[in-house]
């Protein structure tokens, strides 16, 4: 085991990988709790796929920098939110219709430009990431983002809490409640960024769900949520690397989520919410 | 005393549609303001403009000593996400929110108020308890304890009494009274008549493009519920059958 550990460490590309893993984990953890909590999983699967288009078009007109990526990403998700939450309060779509319609646009749109681009685009790296790649840009990427990510979070924690358990309460206590809900969604659309770049468009909602899910069943409070939902994503990402090491070939994104997987899996087996059954979903009467 | 709201000439609706037009009514301080309507007739767009989440298509709500930067509330219970992963104290904690330290927890004082509210409301000793495991009145005990740390001199309370057994009727409504009795005022939409209405002073009555506002057995009166189309004339003889004053009471 030490000595697997002091070779893997050697490497200059695995200590990278470390470092880059345990600070996006502490910046994706919050940010998939929430999205657990305000029923958003599967529309934080939806803005990965809607990220795309900006960082095609990113990529083809001014190569594959960290700069690019940032301002494509963040251009196509950010309008892809505000055309989603604009669409629901005006039209009959409510807002898992209009983001479903619009990701799709998106995508297609991407895909269009990849393919259109011809093969100088690393497709595998846009699907699974680079994690063994990580450049000085990505770091500072991914530390600046961690940055922004858990400041904001310290400072709209309470108004975040309130919004997501009880909306309408929240929505009659502040003038403007859309602050708070686009805020959110800006959070996520930039870790989306800081994880596309090392775990792939394909992986990098996975980092953020699985672990949230996972703590989802053993905790009963947000702090334990918020605090189970970060061990379990260092986890994932440590196991995941070094199975991406010992097995080679095996790339680090799909390892590090499928360790995810197995600790979801697990958690649902033997968590007190999971199905050794403490919790009904019918309340009592 | 000046009222905690004033009402001038309020006209409601959407597009084509007019709820009711031409309501006055002032909701003084220690006052408990029962809303009474069909569905449709405006009852939830009435307590929306309130709040100030929408806009009236015309009249005006003035408030004669300043506009309260919170009005307690009450949702509907079932509009709530049970399964949200937090104590029955931080519920109740989120009453007080808008004064909090964003980077610090709860003061010794805060603390306090939050174990005085859920006294008040009956759950003291549910205190630590995760939400999901609470029954649908204890939910409700909860988040009257919330309304109760909002500390506010208006409150409005929607369909409070719809999802809950009789026994925490009567703790609720004797928290109700507790707060008339401190001058706060309160506004109750209420889906059915029911005993409650003993308790309130004035009625608010939606329907048919109306608002008929005064005291309960003034409004609610076998005549007015039909012509406002809350009730049909047979469900009107039965409901008020035995009564020679034609009221509630």
């Amino acid at each position: 085991m030490f000595e697997l550990t002091s070779e893997m460490f050697s490497y200059a590309f695995m200590r990278r990988a470390f470092v880059v893993t345990t600070i996006l984990s502490a910046s994706v953890a919050p940010v998939g709790a929430f999205l657990v909590l305000r029923r958003l999983s599967l529309a934080g699967e939806a803005m990965a796929h809607a990220i795309t288009p900006g960082v095609v078009i990113g990529f083809v007109t001014a190569g594959l920098s960290v700069t690019s990526l940032l301002f494509g990403g963040l251009i196509a998700g950010l309008g892809v939110a505000v055309l989603t939450a604009y669409l629901a309060r005006n039209t009959i779509l409510r807002s898992d219709a209009s983001l479903a319609s619009l990701y799709l646009i998106a995508l297609a749109i991407g895909i269009f430009i990849l393919s259109a681009a011809g093969s100088a685009v690393p497709l595998k790296s846009f699907l699974f990431g680079s994690i063994l790649g990580v450049d000085d840009a990505s770091m500072i990427l991914v530390g600046g983002v961690a940055t922004v990510t858990l400041l904001t979070f310290a400072l709209i924690l309470r108004p975040l809490i309130m919004s997501t358990c009880d909306p309408v309460f929240f929505e009659s206590q502040v003038k403007r409640p859309w602050i708070v809900d686009q805020g959110f969604m800006f959070l996520l659309v930039l870790n989306l960024l800081a994880a596309f770049k090392t775990l792939g468009t394909l992986m990098a909602v996975g980092l953020m769900i699985l672990p949230a899910t996972a703590a989802r069943y053993w905790s009963g409070t947000i702090t334990a949520q918020l605090g189970l939902g970060f061990i379990f994503s260092l986890l994932s990402c440590w196991l995941g690397l070094t199975l991406s090491y010992v097995l080679p070939e095996t790339p680090s994104g799909p390892a590090i989520v499928l360790v995810a997987g197995a600790i979801f899996v697990l958690s649902a087996l033997f968590g007190p919410l999971g199905l050794r059954g403490q919790f009904s979903a019918t309340p009592k009467s | 005393m000046p009222p905690i709201v004033s009402i001038e000439n309020l006209f409601l609706g959407f597009g084509d549609v007019t709820l009711f037009d031409g309501l006055n009514c002032d909701v003084e301080p220690g006052s408990i303001l029962a809303v009474v309507g069909a569905n449709g007739s405006g009852k939830s767009t009435f307590v929306k403009t309130l709040l100030g989440l929408q806009s009236p298509m015309d009249g005006r709500i003035e408030w004669p000593v300043g506009k309260p930067a919170e009005i307690g509330y009450l949702a509907q219970l079932t509009e709530f996400d049970r399964r949200f992963p937090i104590r029955v104290r931080d519920l109740a904690a989120m009453g007080a929110w808008q004064g909090f330290n964003p980077f610090a927890g709860l003061n010794k004082t805060t603390r306090n108020r939050v174990d005085a509210a859920l006294e008040m409301a009956g759950i003291l000793d549910l205190a630590d308890h995760p939400l999901h495991t609470l029954s649908g009145g204890q939910l409700q005990r909860a988040l009257f304890s919330r309304v109760i740390m909002q500390d506010a001199p208006l409150i409005l309370l929607d369909e409070p009494f719809s999802a809950v057994d009789q026994y925490t009727e009567q703790h609720l409504l004797s928290v109700i009274e507790t707060w008339q009795s401190e001058g706060r005022a309160v506004i109750m939409v209420l889906h059915d008549l029911s005993a409650v209405l003993d308790h309130c002073t004035h009625a608010l009555l939606l329907g048919n493009g109306r608002a008929s506002f005064g005291t309960v057995d003034d409004i609610l009166t076998p005549d007015r519920l039909i012509a406002q189309g809350y009730m049909s004339s047979s469900q009107a003889s039965w409901m008020f059958r035995g009564q020679s004053n034609g009221g509630m009471r």
